[in-house]
């Protein structure tokens, strides 16, 4: 994790706002990003993600706040600041009709790269994502994984110092997403800035030096992968499955004293609690008490998903 | 202006790499033209060139009968000359040259020769009958008196009628010369296609225009695909943006029109009438066609309503605005509904050009319609397209 002065800020976000209409889809969202360091925004569908992200690479105007790329505000009309930010979309964002080739050159074209640069830096993209056999076949003769790795392509193809990816695994088969999180480490290792949005905790955990989990617009804890779990407190995870009147038994646990949290997680009981060895029998006989019949038992180390379930009430994914 | 050139290009590579998009800008507007060509013959009438007198009213009373018969219309060309040219090209189906001093040859019954020019095809058959019909009715009255004059006073109907059978193949009074033209003659292989002059015009604008709505759906699907914002996260501004796109739309307008003139110039050497008239003409439209696209694109939000409406809303501008059938054909008050189609501008001032010889200036009026609508269209569709990207 590396984690600097202002000035080595690569990307600095403040107060950042967006609604649509009545929906606050981005509420006060700020965070920075130093060379080198991958930073994860984790949250479900409709956190506020890709809003986010759309208004650091200038897609969209915030309501408040401000971005900063090294140091110079980035809006939709400040081009120096928007060449240093390369964006990477949800969507695969390239031409069906056009070849690989063809794509990379059409947007190199737009990011101002003059004729050399484009010849070489085509070159050397093409064998970064490994498509340089295919470079001459149109995308849409491409598997699901060489078209994610050509949008990812594009986004590196001018040199970004920040490089923003936004959920660029969805609907990949898991050979080509491990690829694709492979290179995504590469990337860092070089020194680039990374934004990284993902509702997979695993992504995260992996990627990211640090992890904002986002919900409802907001950023509700942010930090190391260590320090989110330890917001949890020294607690262990004990997950119940139980046979009997569920709601009752939540009732009754939840009037145990030093148990964190009580939540319903597809009809298991999920329970934060510290020392969990020693209170097992407790949890057990409140289980009892109201009749119910424990049929399982397990007993983790939280996780990032734990940690949105105690932070938010509800689950990562749906 | 090099990324808004980059953007508009890659909108024409596009177009050239769609099997369904080139069978449909590039095969299918000259299929009709062909077939529509081959049934209403460049118009609604058959038209049969004149070249008369002035001031003959023997040969106005022949023109005015040959006008009555249903489904012919004269026109008046100035010359035997170019009549000819005008039959062989197919501009009219067949022509009539009338001699000077034609009324005083029928009045004093001496031998006279209209000449008629057809083509050696079916119509150029049936033409020669309607203006044959027609001279004899004015002959007719001539070999009477002729006969009667020449026989007994006292002569009777059976000797009289035996007098004119004998007198038939005389050359007295009216005659007609009839002179088909050889196939040497008539321009190169295709020319008996010329018919398709009018054909032509009002095909370009129907599918100039119609490809250009349906291609609004290429716009939506650019903001559908990620490309537009992948386009607005670049340095490239805005301005630059929204140029490259809707000078896109209008390059590929600007090369279907350009082709469908080339391929029906060489195929069936249609004529197009003055370039510097006809180029204004087709720019202007191919403008208001590709701003109307933009407006298609940027208003809908999926492309499969916009390839609908773009079909409904092309099919029934081309209709409204005479690319169907032709306006001289409309009721009045559909003529003045079809004014707001800027096809009907466009193919009034093709009919202009091709077929009165019209120059830029004959057709001011239809440049300045055309230019109007081009002018509100493009703000229209830079507007809504400059939203629907920040959307
Ligand atoms: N252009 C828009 N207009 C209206 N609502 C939007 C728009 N974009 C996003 N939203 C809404 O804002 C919320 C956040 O969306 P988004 O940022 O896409 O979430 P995420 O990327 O985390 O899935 C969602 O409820 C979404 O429906
Ligand atoms: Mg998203």
């Amino acid at each position: 994790m590396v984690r600097g002065s202002r000035l080595d800020q690569v990307l600095v976000c403040s107060g950042l706002r967006k609604a649509f209409g009545e929906l606050q889809a981005v509420d006060e969202v700020s965070f920075s990003i130093a060379r080198g360091e991958t930073y994860g925004l984790l949250g479900p569908n409709g956190a506020g993600k890709t809003t986010s992200i759309s208004m650091v690479a200038g897609l969209l105007r915030p309501d408040a706040g401000e971005v900063t790329v090294l140091g110079r505000r980035l809006t939709p009309t400040a081009a120096a600041a928007k060449s240093a930010v390369g964006l990477v979309p949800q969507e695969v964002a390239i031409y069906p009709d056009l070849s690989a080739r063809e794509n990379l050159r059409f947007f190199g074209r737009l990011q101002g790269l003059d004729r050399r640069e484009l010849d070489t830096r085509t070159d050397e993209v093409l064998a970064l994502i490994g498509l340089t056999d295919r470079a001459g076949d149109r995308a849409d003769t491409f598997s699901g994984g060489m078209k994610r790795r050509l949008n990812i392509g594009i986004g590196l193809l001018h040199r970004p110092e920040l490089l923003i990816l936004d959920e660029p695994t969805v609907g990949v088969d898991p050979q080509s997403r491990n690829a694709i999180l492979e290179s995504v480490e590469d990337l860092a290792t070089d020194g680039l800035a990374v934004l990284y949005t993902t509702h997979y905790m695993e992504e995260a955990e992996r990627l990211c030096d640090r992890i904002a989990i986002v919900d409802k617009g907001r950023i509700v804890a942010e930090g190391t992968r260590r320090e989110l779990i330890a917001t949890i407190g020294e607690h262990d995870l004990v997950r119940l499955e139980i046979d009997g009147d569920v709601q009752a038994a939540v009732e009754q646990l939840r009037g145990l004293s030093e148990l964190g949290s009580v939540e319903v997680e597809d009809d298991h009981i999920v329970c934060l609690l510290a020392g969990a060895a020693r209170r097992l029998p407790a949890l057990l006989g409140a289980v009892a008490e109201v009749g119910a019949v424990t049929t399982g038992v397990e007993v983790r180390e939280p996780d990032l998903e734990d940690v949105f379930l105690h932070l938010t009430g509800a689950a990562l994914r749906d | 202006m090099v990324t808004a050139w980059t953007i508009a290009r890659t909108e024409v590579t596009r177009l050239l790499r769609d099997r369904t998009n080139l069978f449909f800008v590039f095969v299918f507007p000259l299929l009709l033209v062909l077939v529509i060509g081959a049934q209403f013959g460049g118009g609604g009438q058959v038209q049969v060139g004149i070249v008369a007198p002035d001031g003959d009213t023997m040969a106005q009373e022949l023109i005015a009968t040959v006008d009555a018969t249903d489904g012919v219309e004269t026109v008046t060309v100035p010359d035997a000359v170019t009549l000819r040219e005008d039959v062989a090209r197919g501009r009219v189906s067949a022509g009539l040259v009338v001699p000077a001093g034609y009324e005083q040859s029928v009045v004093e019954v001496e031998p006279v020769e209209v000449s008629f020019i057809g083509r050696p095809d079916a119509t150029g058959g049936s033409l020669r009958s309607v203006v044959a019909a027609a001279i004899a009715q004015q002959a007719t009255p001539g070999r009477a008196a002729l006969l009667v004059a020449e026989a007994e006073v006292d002569a009777e109907l059976p000797a009289l009628r035996a007098a004119a059978v004998e007198r038939r193949g005389q050359a007295v009074g009216v005659d007609v010369v009839a002179r088909t033209l050889g196939t040497d003659e008539l321009s190169e292989e295709f020319a008996g296609l010329g018919q398709f002059d009018l054909g032509a015009s009002t095909q370009l604008f129907l599918f100039t225009f119609l490809t250009s709505l349906s291609g609004g759906a290429a716009l939506i699907q650019l903001r559908q695909l990620g490309i537009a914002h992948r386009m607005l996260a670049s340095p490239t501004s805005m301005p630059a943006i929204v140029g490259g796109l809707v000078g896109g739309r209008l390059l590929v307008a600007l090369v279907q029109a350009a082709y469908i003139i080339a391929a029906t110039l060489l195929l069936f050497q249609v004529d197009w009438g003055a370039p510097s008239a006809t180029i204004p003409v087709v720019v202007l439209f191919s403008v208001v066609s590709a701003a109307a696209g933009v407006v298609i694109g940027s208003v809908l939000r999926n492309d499969s309503q916009a390839a609908g409406v773009g079909i409904g809303v092309g099919l029934g501008f081309a209709a409204l605005g005479g690319s169907m059938v032709p306006l001289e054909l409309f009721p009045d008050a559909l003529q003045v509904v079809s004014r707001f189609t800027p096809h009907a501008w466009a193919n009034q001032a093709m009919a202009e050009i091709v077929r009165r010889d019209g120059g830029v200036v004959e057709v001011l009026p239809q440049l300045g319609a055309l230019a109007a609508f081009a002018v509100v269209l493009t703000v229209v569709a830079v507007v809504s397209l400059q939203r629907s990207l920040s959307r």
